[in-house]
């Protein structure tokens, strides 16, 4: 943790100065460029429900407050949002202005032609150097589509591990860094204490599950396909052995863990109910109480463990990227240039600083400022703490699979964990995933997909290094 | 009779009366299915616009399908089973409130809410119902077996399909029952008190009297429920959008994710096709042969 | 009918009793019944009242602790609840034009026949087809047109179009059994009186036919109004349709159960008062009109 400690205050140092360097700010750039446009309405599509809160209570209001432009804010669920933004452009309506896009589906988005090419317009408004202090694990895999830029990285997702400190204490316990430990340790919790308290919980749904076993996967030293001949290799031992633990570990889990989201898991964790878990960034701050009396936030039962929660990388210490969110401005829009001073306005320095610090939102540090910021480390008594845990993760994260149709792929992935939940064998289900995976990989041309797979596969954060 | 009717005023009324009609039914029913076809032969998916034609490639590719055939079975799963069991309910039902009782209207007005509703929102309600925390349904399981539930409905395997069908059978139990209530109370009552009189047994008068007087009004209540759960979709996507996996997949539900998920035009225009030339031949056969077509 | 029947059986004292205790069973029997049917609508309409607090306790709550209107008025202050309008829109556009251009078919088929039994059955059949089926072509014809600058995708007349199709063949079918109930000797005493045909038409089959047109479009009204498919397929974000708005609840990081049950009530309340209005034409309406109730 001193480490930690330690990168956050260089990181400080360094970049605090860097920010302050600036003269007009992109910002206010966006905003005066975008009076023009005036009573105009634009639309942008935000995956549904906690997150477009953010647009809904605090950025659509003051940018309409700014610059006179309504924003209106299309709610639309995780799963539906590659499906509608798709199914829009091949519409072509133009019903879509701005969109949030998941940085692995942007290049099927890019090659499909539904998202607008930004350079010009960073360049018309000054734009490229606030991109450059995008904390690099975005900037430089969540932003281009080859050489040109189709989004702007706005959320910091990664996952992270959460430990209550006081629990591991009392029994003399570490913080575990193989999955090998945590099994081990959450047994003997769950063995001691359940059925009030379990050793660890997580969510369990496909959508979020498929992003763990890649993760998983990845740090055992599987590799998605054979480099040579493009074949699947996820049902490889490794493949299996992390499915068949996966499931095993549910045994120490909470009865039900199989159905829990987001909400239940974290439910859980904040009652004190479970002492470890794997989860996005916001359970960080809410677990140690931030925001929580927001109204917005009041179904969040409250938090019973303030100032007991530890943040660590997760085991093997290869968090996963998890989906993220990139502002892009959709092709078929009719007010483009309006569309896109929004999102450069809102991934600015200072928009983005007040955005990842919005009590009830969901977007989480992904600037080199954000994690340096005294405001956010002054927030609760252990902000810097989780702040240098991001950050980390930041380095050693791992990207999201990234391919032509990666949708299909993942969609596999996710059948497979229902299946995996339903409880077939993890070799049968890992066989079928890796048959569907080879049948796609063969109707979209094993070369292009090779070629695709290999460019992904060469990023630093594709791998574990 | 319909000489003289037909030979007052203008005769080509009856044309002009039914030309808009035609007219709208060729637009959206002929003239999109010719296209489907047209579609079917290209080769258009997500990424690609390829116009050329591809034969009969996705056509051969149906049988190969077996998640195509799955679905199919899935399907036929749920109508043999919710099917009968909507029937007996119903008929139960409607011989509770057969005979005269003070206020059976409004026993009916209530009953027959569930069938009114909009299934998107009868499946968004048993989701709430099945909830294994948050849910009535496991608390009273809970009650009843002594100790605390946390059956995952929508999750399990073993649980998946009987929630599907509990969530289909409430809501179109009553359809049945208000069907059945109609074709009973209008059975011959002379005939029921001849049986009576011969001392027929229970079993006896219902299959010998009271069946064949309700035949048509059975049947026409079977078919529209077997075509309703032929294309079964809403309930089953507001509960599980077909999963676990594919596991409660239905031809409509594997219909929209091939079309308007996965992008697979050309191949879904294909599967369209195959179920509406299944779907038409069965229909009208049926049609022809029922009352309905008089 | 029946119990009439049996009531003028001698008045046995032994009899009445046993046929009074057979009804308090059938009671208790009917109580029962709907209660178990009724109980998920009223598990909908209380979580729509239920606080944060009171949703998300585990064991459940029966019932909300008080009627508050919070949940609504999110829909309201978010804009969602412009979704139920859009449905009110649609509905009732297709469900009026449904019903002026199906009783005319309905009326030239039950009177002239036209088209035999082949077209009374082709126009049925099409009811029968399943919506994934009819709304996957007609969404490539409408992104067609919309290659030709023609928006139908997410617009009113793009689902009110759709909705009339497929309600035509449901009107059609309804009203041609309710004008062959309208005796036809009436038609040719008002032609013989010289009245043009179109007259016939407004002066006495439509007002002889009041209560089948009224049920038909109440019917009409109802598909629309509960339709999910099309309105998944075709619309976007200006005239999503309550239905559509429900399922984009579920999802994302948890399941927004207020806003689920609140949208719900909100798209069946609606639907109550049909079935109120209809009453005496469920049973003829339900079951296209095969059976007479």
């Amino acid at each position: 943790m001193f480490r930690n400690i330690c990168t956050g205050l260089a990181a400080l140092a360094v970049l605090g100065l860097v920010g302050k360097a600036e003269a007009q700010s992109a910002a206010e750039t966006a905003v005066e460029a975008a009076k023009q446009f005036a009573g105009t309405e634009i639309t942008i599509v935000w995956e549904a429900g906690l997150q477009s809160l953010d647009p809904l209570n605090f950025s659509g209001p003051k940018w309409k407050e700014l610059t006179g432009i309504d924003v209106k804010v299309i709610e639309v669920p995780t799963a539906e949002m590659f499906t509608k933004i798709l199914q829009e452009h091949r519409a072509g309506t133009g019903a879509y202005d701005a969109l949030n896009v998941i940085p692995s589906w942007m290049s099927d988005l890019a090659r499909a032609g539904a998202l607008e090419p930004l350079d010009e317009y960073v360049d018309k408004y000054g734009y490229r150097d606030e991109l450059q202090t995008i904390a690099p694990v975005y900037r430089d895999n969540q932003m281009k589509v080859g050489d040109t830029i189709y989004g702007f990285p706005d959320d910091g997702d990664v996952f992270l591990f959460y430990y209550r400190k006081d629990i591991l204490e009392e029994n003399g316990m570490s913080v575990p860094t193989t999955w090998d430990e945590f099994a081990e340790t959450a047994q003997a919790l769950t063995d001691k204490y359940a059925p009030d308290m379990y050793g660890a919980a997580m969510f369990r749904d496909a959508p979020y599950t498929q992003w763990m076993f890649q993760e998983r996967f990845r740090v055992e030293g599987g590799r998605f396909f054979d480099e040579e001949t493009m074949a699947a290799t996820v049902n490889s031992d490794v493949g299996v052995k992390v499915f068949a633990e996966m499931r095993e570990e549910n045994k120490f889990m909470p009865p039900g863990v199989e159905a829990w989201g987001f909400v239940e898991n974290l439910a859980a964790f904040l009652a004190g109910d479970t002492a470890m878990t794997v989860s996005w960034p916001p359970y960080g701050r809410w677990a140690a109480g931030y925001g929580t009396d927001e109204e917005a936030l009041s179904w969040v039962p409250k938090s019973e463990i303030a100032g007991k929660v530890g943040y660590a990388l997760p085991p093997g210490g290869h968090p996963q990227l998890a989906a993220g969110f990139s502002l892009s401005v959709s092709a078929s829009s009719k007010n483009k240039e309006a569309a896109y001073l929004f999102i450069q306005w809102l991934n600015s320095e200072e928009t983005s600083l007040e955005r990842v610090q919005l009590p009830y939102a969901l977007r989480d540090p992904f600037r080199d400022s954000h994690f340096a910021s005294d405001e956010y480390k002054s927030r609760w008594p252990e902000a810097s703490e989780y702040l240098a845990a991001l950050q980390e993760g930041a380095v050693s994260g791992l990207l999201d699979l990234s391919l032509i149709q990666t949708d299909k792929y993942e969609e596999a992935l996710r059948q497979g964990v229902s299946r995996l939940w339903a409880g077939e064998d993890p070799q049968a289900i890992l066989d079928d995933v890796a048959a569907q995976w080879d049948a796609v990989t063969e109707r979209i041309g094993t070369d292009k997909q090779k070629e695709a797979y290999l460019d992904w596969a060469s990023k630093p954060n594709a791998y574990p290094q | 009779m319909a000489t003289t009717y037909e030979a007052i005023g203008d005769r080509g009324v009856k044309y002009w009366l039914i030309w808009p009609a035609v007219l709208i039914l060729l637009l959206i029913g002929l003239f999109p299915i010719i296209y489907t076809l047209l579609v079917s032969f290209q080769n258009i998916n997500m990424l690609e616009e390829d116009t050329s034609f591809s034969g009969f490639m996705h056509y051969a590719a149906l049988f190969g399908d077996t998640r195509l055939w799955l679905s199919i079975l899935h399907t036929l799963i749920f109508t043999a089973i919710a099917l009968p069991i909507e029937l007996i309910l119903g008929l139960a039902m409607a011989y509770l409130f057969l005979d005269r009782m003070p206020g059976r209207q409004i026993f009916v007005a209530l009953l027959v809410l569930p069938v009114m509703i909009s299934p998107i929102v009868a499946g968004a309600t048993w989701r709430l119902l099945f909830d294994n925390r948050f849910g009535p349904i496991n608390q009273i399981l809970g009650w009843i077996t002594g100790e605390p539930q946390t059956i995952l409905w929508l999750v399990n395997p073993n649980f998946v399909y009987p929630a599907i069908l509990i969530a289909e059978i409430w809501q179109w139990t009553p359809f049945m029952f208000l069907l059945l209530l109609a074709g009973l109370s209008n059975v011959d009552q002379s005939q029921l008190e001849a049986a009576e009189l011969d001392g027929a047994s229970w079993w006896r008068t219902f299959w010998k009297v009271v069946l064949p007087a309700i035949r048509p009004v059975l049947a026409i209540a079977l078919l529209i429920r077997a075509l309703d759960l032929i294309r079964l979709f809403d309930v089953v996507w507001a509960l599980t959008k077909g999963g676990p996996g594919t596991m409660t997949e239905t031809i409509s539900i594997y219909a929209y994710v091939q079309g308007f998920q996965q992008f697979e035009t050309s191949y879904t225009a294909a599967v369209a096709i195959m179920i509406i030339l299944l779907l038409s031949i069965v229909v009208i056969l049926v049609l022809k042969r029922m009352e309905i077509a008089r | 009918m029946k119990a009439a029947a049996k009531s003028t059986l001698p008045g046995v004292p032994g009899w009445r009793r046993r046929e009074r205790r057979r009804l308090a069973f059938r009671y208790v029997g009917a109580v029962i019944v709907t209660v178990l049917f009724l109980f998920p609508i009223y598990w909908l309409f209380m979580i729509s009242f239920k606080t944060p607090a009171e949703i998300f306790a585990s064991p459940p709550t029966w019932y909300a602790e008080s009627l508050q209107w919070a949940n609504y008025a999110v829909l309201f202050k978010d804009g969602d609840a412009v979704t139920v309008w859009n449905s009110l829109v649609v509905a009732t556009s297709s469900t009026v034009i449904a019903m002026i251009i199906g009783t005319m078919a309905a009326y030239s088929i039950a009177r002239f026949r036209t088209g035999g039994d082949n077209l009374a059955i082709w126009i049925i059949s099409q009811r029968m087809i399943p919506p994934i089926v009819i709304v996957f072509p007609v969404f490539l014809l409408y992104v067609w047109l919309g290659r030709l600058g023609l928006a139908w995708i997410d617009s009113y007349h793009g689902l009110i179009v759709l909705y009339t199709a497929f309600n035509l063949p449901y009107v059609i079918w309804m009203m041609r059994g309710y004008i062959e109930d309208i005796p036809i000797e009436l038609e040719e005493s008002a032609l013989v009186d010289g009245l043009t045909r179109f007259q016939v038409l407004w002066q006495v089959v439509f007002p002889m036919a009041r209560a089948g047109l009224f049920a038909t479009a109440v019917f009409t009204f109802m598909f629309a109004w509960n339709d999910f498919i099309f309105a998944l397929v075709l619309t976007r974000i200006d005239v999503t349709t309550f239905p559509v708005q429900v399922t984009h609840y579920f999802g994302g990081q948890s399941n927004f159960w207020a806003k689920i049950a609140a949208m719900s009530v909100l798209g069946t309340v609606p639907i109550f008062i049909a079935v109120a209005l209809l009453q005496r034409y469920l049973v003829r309406g339900i079951s296209l009109g095969a059976v007479k109730g």
